[in-house]
């Protein structure tokens, strides 16, 4: 009896330790951390899953001005998704140091000449920064040692329309303000690629929208060839038409050309 | 006739030296019909605006043959017949001295400033100097086209730094240092026309950086301005654009002095130093030295003045001009921002003047344009498209003296090679420097003193030969000088870009 009792019990407590761990995997979310595969060497890949499939996906190389904090590979990643806001949190050294983004999707009208459209569009609005000054690599002879959050104020960066990806290589550069004596500490993140909502399929981002530094720089770049080529154009046509003016005009010569009939004529 | 015509032959030959070698550019036949026919007293249409000489002894200095300026935009093909047409295009002295002015008084005097900064009393010395030094080369290297001929009297024989080159080393290699000269004179001239659409290209992008418009993308723009100089005929037209040039650099230089007076109260007169930054200074030597450099024009301007004695006295005002001018600015602009003088003067300036600077000097540097242009074109002309196979090519002018249609094709491609020069090649002043100081400081300093010894030799008196040999040797030095720290230059900028 107490056999059967012992395999029943045993059954019944490895059948209920493999609910909860098959709950755990279908409920948890899956943060992976892909940064193998980007080809710059600073840049990460941050990747927050949700009921098996990619709700959030960041890849951006983040550095920091004054204590040349850059991001690691191998952080912890921590994300929420929503239909309406989204968190990304990137935690390293045990959590000495911790860089959270919030995103918000909203409603905004856009009203030209009495016309008003409904735009959705995604922004960040938040980006935080906590960090320890306690630490030893980072910090020497630190003023105030401990734990410290630098935050933005009244954020609105990467409007992007809802639906489509940010994309900009170009550095983006965002102030926060420590919560240490008001300091102020500036972050730049380049190579940036983000989508916070709306993944269509599993680690494929939807359709990149451009920030204006790149918009520009694609502008500067073909604006080179384009007036080149106007400027050939006109080059040829003024050729033409010199040609075509030469032949039109040609003076009657006078003269023999050929020189041995003069030595006829005087000789 | 014709046995007197063979009799004026032999007294002309027997008259001057091999020289006259190098009047045979006129036709033989024309030669033996006009002194045969003059002979008998007949004068002809041909020959009537020529005056009435004895024939064929001395020339004065009309009897020219073709060469540069505006015969090369006239029928180029030997004949003499146009020489009396020659007259309606020559250039009086004031336009000469445009077009000096054009050559000395270039865009490196927003430089000047910060060589005064690293040399203090030297660097103003320096630019004294050098304008006196390169006065004296030009009138020397004048000097070197006339030959006094049996009767006393200067007559132009040479009419080209080619010709000079070709006469000094005329006993064994005849064409070398012709063809030495032709390849230093057109990098030189190529050179300074690149660095003037980059110059432009530079200003504007720095002047409304708010604009989509790169760098590359203003030069385009600039060149397609630049584009109707191939159609340029005559030193005359040529002129009228050195003019414009000369008043706006006039022009940028009371704006710059005007704002620096207005700050009359604030000057350092205790910073102008007596000692040389030794690593810095020799950079702003080369700035100095070399934007004296105006002897590529000179043979083609004498040659088409209309009073070429008038030449000494336009050299030396022009060079007065420029050095007091320079001085002046150099001077002025120092005292008024001490050590904070920056590489070029108009960083200096608040915005508003700044913007204005900007705009003359964008005009002044299109300007320019038109006269290294026009002297490349005949360098190249005279060298590669000669009539009856005396060159590679066929002549570019038709027989009514209007230039051919792929001519002007030509012509055009060189004004957008300069235009694929200054896009594509990287850290342009540099290697501009680099070729200024072998270049510019053979054809400005070391060429003609060394042809004005070897020419005239016999006629030199001691302090000539003393300044001729010091030129040469001071102008060796500073080209040395100025190589090897472009080619140190040029080596940091490409290890940076590099790295970068």
């Amino acid at each position: 009896m107490e056999l059967i009792r012992f395999r029943t019990l045993d059954s019944v407590g490895v059948f209920l330790c493999f609910l909860w761990l098959l709950s755990k995997v279908l409920s948890e979310q899956e943060v992976e951390n892909l940064s193998g595969l980007s080809a710059n060497p600073d840049k990460d890949i941050f990747v927050v899953r949700e009921n098996g499939t990619t709700c959030l996906m960041a890849e951006f190389a983040l550095i920091t001005e004054q204590a040349t904090l850059a991001l690691p590979r191998g952080a912890e990643i921590e994300g929420k998704c929503g239909n309406t806001d989204a968190e990304l949190y990137v935690s390293w050294m045990n959590n000495a140091y911790t860089f959270r983004i919030y995103f918000s999707k909203e409603k905004r009208t856009v009203g030209s000449d009495g016309k008003e459209k409904e735009t959705e569009i995604w922004k960040i609005n938040k980006v935080q920064l906590v960090y320890d000054t306690s630490e030893s690599s980072h910090f020497i002879n630190a003023y105030n040692p401990g734990k410290h959050t630098a935050s933005t104020h009244r954020l609105s960066a990467l409007v992007t329309p809802a639906g489509r990806s940010y994309v900009c290589t170009a550095q983006q550069t965002l102030t926060l303000l420590s919560s240490d004596h008001q300091k102020g500490i500036t972050i730049s993140m380049s190579d940036i690629q983000i989508q916070p909502f709306d993944i269509k399929s599993d680690f494929v981002f939807s359709e990149p929208y451009k920030c204006m530094t790149d918009q520009r720089e694609q502008l500067e770049e073909t604006l080179p060839l384009v007036l080149g080529l106007i400027l050939g154009l006109i080059i040829v046509i003024t050729v033409t038409i010199y040609h075509f003016h030469l032949k039109l005009t040609a003076p009657q010569s006078q003269l023999p050309r050929d020189r041995s009939l003069y030595k006829n004529i005087f000789l | 006739a014709k046995v007197s015509g063979v009799f004026a032959r032999i007294g002309f030959q027997a008259a001057t030296d091999e020289e006259a070698l190098g009047f045979a550019e006129c036709d033989d036949l024309d030669y033996d019909y006009r002194q045969g026919m003059r002979m008998d007293g007949v004068q002809t249409d041909d020959t009537g605006g020529e005056p009435d000489r004895g024939g064929m002894v001395e020339g004065d200095s009309h009897y020219q043959r073709d060469g540069a300026g505006p015969r090369g935009s006239q029928a180029n093909t030997g004949t003499c017949e146009e020489l009396g047409a020659q007259d309606k295009q020559k250039i009086t002295a004031w336009e000469a001295g445009w077009n000096v002015t054009n050559a000395i008084q270039g865009m490196f005097v927003l430089g000047l400033p910060y060589a005064i900064l690293h040399g203090g009393y030297l660097g103003l010395f320096l630019i004294i100097f050098a304008a006196v030094v390169c006065c004296y080369t030009g009138k020397i290297l004048i000097a070197c086209l006339y030959e006094e001929n049996e009767d006393g009297e200067r007559v132009r024989v040479r009419d080209s730094y080619v010709d000079i080159a070709n006469a000094c080393c005329a006993p064994r290699f005849p064409a070398l240092g012709g063809h030495v000269v032709n390849v230093a004179q057109i990098i030189e001239l190529v050179m300074t026309c690149i660095l003037y659409v980059v110059v432009s290209g530079n200003l504007m992008y720095n002047s409304f950086p708010s604009l989509p418009i790169s760098q590359k993308a203003w030069s385009v723009i600039a060149t397609s301005a630049l584009v109707p100089c191939a159609f340029l005929k005559s030193l005359k037209s040529v002129s009228k654009f050195s003019l414009l040039c000369s008043l706006a650099h006039f022009v940028i230089n009371v704006l710059v002095l005007a704002y620096c007076l207005s700050r009359a109260h604030d000057w350092a007169w205790e910073k102008v130093k007596f000692y040389i930054d030794v690593k810095k200074f020799p950079i702003s030597i080369g700035i100095i030295v070399f934007s004296y450099t105006s002897q590529i024009f000179l043979p083609s301007l004498e040659g088409n003045m209309q009073k070429p004695s008038e030449f000494h006295c336009m050299m030396e005002w022009t060079h007065i001009a420029a050095c007091v001018l320079k001085g002046l600015f150099a001077l002025v602009a120092y005292l008024t921002w001490a050590d904070a003088t920056k590489e070029v003067i108009t960083d200096n300036l608040p915005g508003g003047i700044r913007a204005w600077v900007n705009i003359f000097l964008v005009a002044k540097a299109l300007l320019s344009y038109p006269l290294p242009f026009f002297a490349a074109v005949e360098v190249l002309e005279k060298s590669l498209f000669q009539d009856e196979g005396r060159a590679l090519f066929p002549n570019c002018y038709g027989s009514g003296g209007q230039l051919k249609s792929w001519g002007l094709g030509l012509r055009i491609a060189l004004v957008i090679f300069t235009l694929l020069m200054a896009i594509f090649v990287p850290h342009f002043a540099l290697l501009m420097g680099l070729t200024g100081s072998l270049t510019g400081a053979g054809l400005c300093f070391l060429l003609p003193s060394l042809f004005h010894l070897r020419l005239l030799w016999r006629k030199l008196l001691w302090h000539q030969v003393f300044f001729d040999v010091s030129i040469f040797v001071i102008g060796g030095v500073c080209s040395i000088s100025g190589f090897i720290h472009s080619i140190e230059g040029l080596i940091e900028a490409f290890k940076y870009n590099i790295h970068d």
